[in-house]
């Protein structure tokens, strides 16, 4: 461990000494987190461990806005030869240590799929990637740059919401000796994880990040211990070594074809023949497991046992988000192909049957789990779109959903911990006993499902791009509908409430409210800039696709005077909505305050109300609390109904999707 | 002078669309009186009922009740006046959803067991109605190449040649909307009564008032989308909403109001296999 | 502001809503307040229109002698009606008690727990005689300017 150590500080000097800036952020960007890691580890004490992780979100938050974007191409090669057997070392430790834990916990699944990874990894290290000059190691095109910002910005605001929940975590778990240290160490590392698959530019670099941020995954949801927690954890180790193997598997396929890890590279000189379509079938189903698309979906609605931080940061705003991040990647080679139509519906289904699933869920952490696999299919379909504005109304998407979404798992993990449940039943009425955070997570469901929100502006982005396939078409209605439904009966159930007399302000740590307030600042503020975003976005994304396919780019979207995006296929008056909004808002905030000086209400009971609030006179005079709950209609929309069916036909489009690639 | 023509003609289109929508709601109410054999209210009378309701005290329960119906109303006036400028019909039904979004949220921020009812029924009937529109929205494009509504005046023929599955939708659509028998199962106008008044119950005085402003721009909006149909001919742009309103008033008189298990089942699911057929055959 | 004054007053006198409560009534006066609403006598002509829901009521109807046990639902529902709000109360069980005011589980009278406006006596009374006490009640809606404790 040390000397990898000392070996990457003597690279970072180099940098520092030798090359340009960017390469310099780079390495800041990758290795800082690796070594505060190793400092959260191994010195236990509580204020230098804050110290170290509130330190570490600042530089990563600050060096992620100071990356420039590159030149298309990739950059950077001159430490190729210290990097690069430092990656292979981590790679062969890193299966090892997933075997050694398939073997510990008896799990032959593990056992197999990571013992067929070490054996296909060796072979192909030693026996087929050529030596000698590597590809360009880093990237930071635009899809990238979002990547990073996002990684280091709304997971550096998670990591602080952490510090205090993790304290409270333990204190009611009665721990003799705190987890912590491994806990943030494991956090940590997952951000240079994070930050190196989004940055590298070479194959092997990639399966090597990939596969750490699979491990941190394990480590970070068997967190508490519990035999649910662990069986979870197993769960997802096994499916996304599943991915590793599918990657290795599509790495290998690339590299045969054009004896090339250079992922720049590969994208602009990829075929069409079988030969190039196959390697990418595998990509793309690896992504799949990545990002717990359906029939994966399992090992995500697992990972829920893990503490709120970990389910913010892995399971809805960075680690799946990696495997999007691979698919639009290799989006404009996929453009106009067979594959490319499998991918769309793919992921429209996906969209759809996750929306349905959420709705007869009454776990509040699953609904947040469900719609984030039905939002992730939403973008696959974008990369299977393959226009460039498609493209850019995917990495959009990415961006506000990590926002809004992450915020919303720090919302109800904050509430969760004052309410000790997950059921929604259980929280309803959150704001009266927690008006800060309930406020919040009912601002931060508006954000997901209303104009002129960044969520709904990417979502009419596909719905512009994609309403020339029907079957696509309908089942993003369906699902857009179904999302509607069961996000707005969260938001309701957390308001409810009756005026009582006098509430207890909700006292919470600065480190609590601070990443929400700034969160949900983001979300209306980046929500007004999307324009712009788009603006900065389309421009080389164009450039990569005209360089790269010939099917038609589709229109993209420009700025009008009034703020607005518009093509000859529709128009988004963003900034007029904006306004309008805001105006609502101020005539709104006059009418509540007229209302709330007026006197005091009390709901209709038939006029058996008592003086309880919620109560009503019943039987024998008693009072009786009025129980009325979400209609959830899991005999219709139930997970266990549908579960066995929609993965079935989920299976049915990866053959789908498997015969692009073998038949093109 | 841009801005202050724009601004005319958005209060203009605005008047009129109230003025219209209150007309109509009264004419709902005299009609259906006359199939009652009785005599019924004068015309003008929602104007009434909204300028009384206006003037009453003004109690909430919870703040969201006085915040929903301003959002409420904005929303469907912002969406009617993205109609009236001939834009997206894609954005025009996000922004009307968002009203219908604040309406559930303020049902559902007060405890009493019959405005959290009508609150979740609202969103089943939000399901239902809305998707069909947005079918139309897609067929509006697979026809004109564009989501805008404008468009829609450069065919050679009426819609309603090319898409009659997809006017069946939604005309149930439009029952839905109108909170009509058979299908008014989460609030239904006056006199007839649905768990009280369902997703309106804990609305007072003023709210209900702009509630109810907002349900005539909601109704003028669904006419005019039903104009789209035959938008060929001025007369027929008249006469083909009103055919739809009047058989809709009708059908409420004759029919009982049916389970939330008919409105998914026969109505959202025919009309949604119905409409995906219609497309189906548009293209190809 | 007199423009205004008068358009309020106006829109009172005709749109009025009504809840109609029976306090232990032996259903004669409610048989008789229903049948206005049928085609014959057809109240929704004035811009009457029974809502079962005293928060968008203006006129409160209530039929029967008072017992101990609703005695505080009709205070609440009273409550919950926001200003201006006119009582009703129809029949003789409604004014005072009826025959059954000596009774023990009689409150007697509609007025011993809310205030009323209006008093329709009959025993039942008739539809006509309803409709007389709801444009009476209807007249004093008009009349009211909102402020709570305005009185009878």
């Amino acid at each position: 461990m040390t000397v990898q150590a000392g070996l990457a500080r003597l690279d970072f000097l180099l940098c520092i000494m030798g090359s340009s800036m960017s390469e310099a952020i780079l390495v800041v960007l990758i290795i800082v987190p690796f070594l505060a890691a190793l400092a959260c580890f191994f010195i236990r004490s509580t204020a230098f461990r804050t110290f170290v992780v509130i330190a570490t979100v600042c530089v990563l938050a600050i060096s992620s806005l100071l990356l420039q974007e590159s030149p298309a191409g990739g950059f950077g090669g001159m430490s190729a030869g210290i990097i690069d057997p430092v990656i292979t070392c981590g790679d062969f430790l890193l299966l090892g240590i997933m075997f050694f834990l398939g073997c510990r916990y008896r799990h032959p699944l593990i056992v197999m799929l990571t013992g067929g990874q070490l054996a296909l990894f060796a072979w192909l290290e030693f026996f087929v990637f050529a030596g000698g000059q590597g590809p360009a190691l880093f990237q930071a095109d635009v899809l990238s740059l979002t990547m990073v910002r996002v990684v280091c910005i709304v997971g550096g605001f998670i990591c602080l919401h952490a510090i205090p929940y993790m304290r409270a975590h333990e204190e009611h778990q009665k721990l003799e000796r705190s987890r912590q240290p491994g806990f943030f160490a494991v956090l940590l590392m997952f951000l240079g994880a994070m930050n190196g698959l989004v940055l590298t530019n070479h194959l092997a670099h990639f399966y090597f990040f990939f596969e750490l941020t699979t491990l941190c995954s394990f480590l970070l949801i068997g967190h508490d211990g519990t035999d649910e927690a662990v069986g979870n954890a197993l769960t997802a180790l096994w499916m996304n070594a599943v991915g590793g193997l599918l990657l290795l598997l599509a790495i290998w396929g690339l590299y045969a074809q054009s004896s090339s890890l250079d992922m720049y590279g590969l994208v602009v000189s990829a075929g069409t023949g079988r030969a190039a379509m196959l390697p990418l079938a595998l990509l793309i189903l690896a992504a799949f497991t990545k990002s717990a698309q359906l029939p994966w979906q399992r090992w995500l609605l697992g990972a829920m046992v893990a503490p709120t931080p970990t389910s913010a940061l892995l399971h809805s705003s960075t680690m799946v988000k990696a495997g999007v991040y691979l698919a639009l990647r290799f989006a404009p080679a996929l453009a106009g192909t067979m594959l490319a139509q499998g991918l769309m519906l793919a992921g429209g289904f996906t969209f759809l049957a996750a929306a349905a699933l959420a709705i007869g869920q009454r776990n509040a952490k699953k609904v947040l789990a469900y719609s984030t696999i039905s939002n992730l299919g939403l973008i696959f379909a974008c990369a299977g779109i393959g226009t460039p504005g498609a493209m850019a109304a995917g990495i959009l998407l990415i961006l506000f959903h990590a926002v809004s979404k992450g915020l919303l798992f720090l919302c109800v993990g904050t509430a969760e911990q004052q309410v000790r449940s997950r059921d929604i039943e259980v929280m309803r009425g959150l704001c009266a006993i927690m008006p800060f955070t309930g406020m919040i997570a009912v601002l931060a469901v508006l954000t997901l499902i209303l104009p002129p929100f960044g969520m709904l502006l990417g979502k009419w982005m596909v719905f512009e791009a994609g309403a020339d396939n029907i079957v696509f078409y309908l089942m993003l209605v369906l699902g857009s509908a179904c999302t509607l439904l069961y996000w707005v009966r969260l938001a309701g159930t957390l308001l409810t409430g009756g005026q009582t007399a006098g509430f207890k302000p909700e006292i919470k740590p600065f480190l609590t409210r601070f990443p929400l307030a700034a969160l949900v600042c983001a979300a209306v503020i980046l929500g007004l800039c999307a324009p712009a975003l788009y603006a900065w976005l389309i421009a080389p994304l164009t450039s990569l696709f005209d360089a790269i396919t010939t099917f038609p780019a589709g229109q993209p979207l420009s700025a009008n005077r009034a703020g607005g995006l518009f093509n000859a296929q529709g128009a988004f008056p963003l900034a007029s909505l904006f306004l309008v909004a805001a105006l609502i808002g101020l005539v709104a905030m006059y009418a509540v305050r007229k209302a709330m000086a007026g006197k005091k209400g009390s709901p209709y009971m038939s006029g058996a109300n008592s003086n309880l609030p919620d109560h009503f006179l019943g039987p024998m005079n008693r009072p009786v609390r009025a129980v009325v709950e979400n209609y959830y209609l899991a005999p219709l929309f139930g997970e266990e109904r549908w579960t066995l069916w929609v993965n079935l036909a989920a299976a049915g489009l990866l053959l789908f999707i498997l015969g692009g690639g073998l038949w093109a | 002078m841009g801005v202050m023509r724009t601004a005319g003609l958005v209060l203009a289109a605005l008047a009129a669309a109230i003025l219209l929508g209150g007309l109509l709601s009264g004419i709902d109410r005299r009609l259906t009186a006359r199939l009652q054999s009785r005599k019924g209210p004068p015309v003008i009378q929602p104007f009434l009922d909204v300028i009384k309701l206006m003037a009453k005290e003004r109690i909430v329960t919870n703040p969201w009740q006085a915040f929903s119906p301003v959002a409420t109303l904005a929303a469907a006036a912002t969406a009617l006046v993205l109609f009236v400028f001939q834009g997206d019909l894609l954005v025009i039904l996000f922004v009307h959803m968002a009203g219908g979004v604040f309406l559930v949220l303020g049902a559902m921020a007060s405890p009493s067991p019959y405005s959290q009812t009508g609150g979740q029924r609202e969103l089943w009937q939000m399901l239902s109605c809305e998707t069909l529109l947005f079918l139309i929205a897609g067929a509006l494009y697979l026809t004109t190449g564009s989501f805008r509504i404008s468009g829609v005046s450069d065919l050679p023929e009426p819609l309603l040649y090319r898409l009659p599955l997809l006017f069946a939708a939604f005309f149930f659509a439009l029952i839905v909307k109108m909170r009509k028998s058979p299908f008014d199962f989460a609030a239904c106008h006056h006199a007839h009564q649905e768990l009280v008044r369902g997703v309106y119950t804990e609305y007072v005085g003023p709210h209900l008032g702009l509630l109810e402003i907002a349900h005539w721009l909601d109704i003028v909006l669904y006419l005019a989308i039903c104009s789209l149909f035959w938008a060929t001919g001025a007369t027929a742009m008249i006469l083909l909403p009103l055919a739809a309103y009047v058989a809709v008033i009708v059908l409420d008189n004759v029919s009982a109001r049916l389970t939330w298990r008919w409105m998914l089942g026969w109505g959202w699911g025919a009309g949604f296999i119905l409409s995906a057929l219609n497309l189906f055959w548009l293209k190809g | 502001m007199g423009l205004l004054h008068k358009l309020i007053s106006t829109a009172r006198r005709r749109s009025s809503w009504l809840l109609h409560f029976d306090c232990g009534s032996c259903n004669g006066c409610d048989i008789e307040t229903l049948a206005c609403l049928t085609p014959v006598y057809d109240v929704e002509r004035f811009g009457v229109v029974n809502v079962g829901n005293p928060k968008h009521a203006d006129i409160l109807l209530v039929t029967g002698t008072v017992n101990p046990r609703n005695r505080e639902v009709l205070a609440v529902l009273f409550e919950q009606m926001p200003e201006p709000k006119v009582v009703v109360a129809i029949g003789a069980c409604g004014l005072s008690g009826g025959v059954f005011r000596e009774a023990p589980n009689v409150v007697g009278g509609v007025d011993k727990v809310i205030p009323v406006d209006v008093y329709v006596p009959g025993c039942p009374a008739r539809p006509e005689a309803i409709i007389d006490g709801v444009v009476l009640a209807v007249e004093k809606f008009r009349g009211k300017s909102g402020q709570k404790g305005e009185g009878k």
